[in-house]
């Protein structure tokens, strides 16, 4: 479904602020599979998120979606096999059209967009249907500007709108990390339905060591623009939040290890 | 009266320029200074086709596409060629007066006795009233010429707004809305916002042009000084209207929009017949935007200091 083929990126190359954000990334990903990516920071997670929704170019590997080669597609070109959830919930709506509007940008993903009306009074019926199973109440308020709304309902919007019309693939780019524990629960209740609903291949960029362990069939540990661990089947299912510290740990030790190995040389050859 | 009538017929066609202004400056944040080279565009291009004995309305037709054409430009030198939007306005409107002089052919055209949108609304005039000049309402003597000429410029911009209303709400218009509010979004959905800034703003300084093809019409002349500070006066336009209404309805800004520019023309009217110079006027335009923009925050932030004084 998804194939990374050696991709890397380097972010301001050959100066002294030079990030290698990927190298000789290589993931294949089946169909209807759910990837849970974690990492520390700046471990290349949501740049490999965004290499995917190509947001940039990668310098070097190729990309392939649903068996297209999407490498030199813009991302608006790309969005017509993916769907999108990111981690600011003010960047997956439009604020100040009103909920029924957004829905039916939505509508259209990756479609041409013509002269027909885009609220036909038709589509009410199913938009509210759809809009009552996120059990928000939001279904009565669909004339409302979305900039009313809270952060946990947007993003509940934004997924609904991700995966309206069915996406090749999902990207969820730490969608409940900017939302209070309550939402971010009920957002995330809402990605799992939608997913095994649909069947969703999906890639999920996640902070919370619950959700990794908690969600998902496949686990990819991410360190340095490079996948470190990459767990599937049981070995995912087993895997608690202990053991993925453990694992946290053992990259921090070995990073050390280098640091001070480092320091060492310098005092000796510097 | 016929300076009440005229103030709101200049109004009216001005409010085509606070529609496209209204598109570039509130549906993209677009600065786009294109405008004032757009709007003398349309005066020219409609004016030079009306001497060469086109008919009127088709005339205005060419003046709309041609600012089309202009906007369009703006676009592209932004999105394509990835040039400040500022910049890339500056640069046509700049152009268009070298433009605009090739078009016209001198500075100014005179349309005297040419055979105009106006000046068929006054033949018309002429036809109701039974051959009469006027007719007296109450105390007022009102001309039949002044009457149909606002009558069918608030014709016209009543079926461009309602068509402008009409296409913001279709599939495409609802994502070039999109494409204002939130650019990050609409890209995520399969839109080209390049191609969708280029199309806005050919839509904005169509309409802008369209409104120079009016307003050389209706005051008899093309003059190639016309557009400027134009784009001031649409915003001034815009402002008041969003005052006006209130709200952030499509339908009703766009009214607004409408409304603000003949209030903006008629108090412009009474103040110049009052005696403010002529000369001083934008300056005053300029100012007064200037207030309106720098005004609501500082009076958010000195009610806030009453809060926390109190």
């Amino acid at each position: 479904m998804l194939d990374l083929d050696g991709v890397s990126k380097t972010f301001n190359p050959q100066t002294a602020n030079e990030v290698r954000a990927l190298q000789n990334v290589h993931l294949g990903i089946d169909d209807g599979s759910f990837v849970v990516v974690i990492g520390t920071n700046g471990s290349g997670k949501s740049t490999l998120l965004n290499a995917v929704a190509g947001t940039f170019f990668v310098d070097r590997g190729a990309i392939r979606i649903a068996g297209r080669d999407v490498t030199r597609w813009p991302e608006h070109r790309r969005a017509a096999l993916i769907g999108r959830v990111f981690q600011n919930p003010f960047s997956g709506t439009a604020p100040q059209m009103t909920i029924a509007e957004n829905l039916a940008l939505a509508t259209r993903r990756g479609l041409a967009r013509g002269l027909g009306w885009a609220l036909a009074p038709s589509f009410r019926t199913e938009m509210r249907e759809r809009v009552r199973r996120l059990g928000m109440g939001l279904e009565e308020r669909l004339d409302n500007v979305i900039g009313s709304l809270s952060g946990g309902q947007r993003q509940a919007l934004t997924l609904l709108m991700a995966t309206w019309r069915r996406p090749e693939l999902l990207l969820l780019d730490e969608h409940t990390a900017a939302l209070d524990p309550k939402s971010a629960e009920q957002v995330v209740r809402l990605s799992e339905e939608a997913i095994a609903r649909d069947r969703l291949t999906t890639l999920m960029v996640t902070h919370s060591m619950h959700q990794a362990t908690a969600l998902g069939d496949r686990l990819v540990m991410m360190h340095r623009g490079r996948v470190l661990h990459d767990l599937h089947g049981a070995e995912k299912q087993r895997l608690r939040p202990a053991d993925l510290l453990a694992r946290f740990e053992e990259v921090r030790r070995a990073e050390q290890l280098d640091e001070s190995a480092a320091a060492m040389l310098e005092r000796q050859y510097v | 009266m016929t300076l009440l009538l005229g103030a709101w017929t200049i109004g009216l066609i001005l409010s085509l320029l606070a529609l496209g202004v209204f598109i570039s400056f509130r549906v993209f944040h677009f600065p786009d200074i294109t405008a004032d080279g757009s709007i003398t565009l349309g005066a020219a291009t409609a004016a030079v086709l009306i001497a060469g004995g086109v008919p009127p309305l088709l005339a205005t037709l060419a003046g709309f596409l041609a600012g089309l054409v202009a906007g369009a430009l703006t676009g592209v030198l932004h999105t394509k060629f990835g040039i400040n939007g500022l910049l890339a306005g500056i640069l046509v409107m700049t152009a268009l007066y070298s433009v605009n002089l090739r078009i016209m052919g001198r500075s100014n055209l005179p349309l005297v006795g040419a055979d105009t949108l106006m000046a068929e609304a006054e033949n018309l005039g002429a036809r109701a009233l039974g051959g009469a000049a006027s007719f007296h309402l109450g105390s007022w003597e009102i001309y039949g010429r002044d009457l149909f000429a606002l009558l069918l410029t608030f014709l016209l911009v009543a079926v461009v707004g309602a068509g402008l209303y009409a296409f913001l709400r279709t599939n495409l218009g609802t994502a070039m809305r999109a494409t204002g509010d939130n650019d990050q979004m609409i890209r995520a959905l399969g839109v080209n916002v390049g191609n969708m800034i280029i199309l806005g703003l050919a839509i904005s300084n169509g309409l802008i042009a369209m409104a120079g093809a009016l307003l050389a019409q209706y005051q008899g002349f093309a003059d190639v000084q016309m557009g400027i500070g134009m784009v001031v006066w649409g915003l001034a336009s815009v402002i008041i209207g969003e005052a006006l209404v209130g709200s952030t309805q499509l339908g009703l800004v766009i009214a607004g929009a409408a409304m603000g520019s003949v209030l903006f023309r008629l108090l412009v009217a009474i103040a110049l017949r009052a005696g403010l110079n002529p000369n001083d006027l934008k300056l005053i335009t300029a100012v007064f935007v200037f207030a309106a923009l720098v005004l609501p925050a500082l009076l958010a932030r000195l009610s806030r200091a009453e809060v926390r004084d109190a």
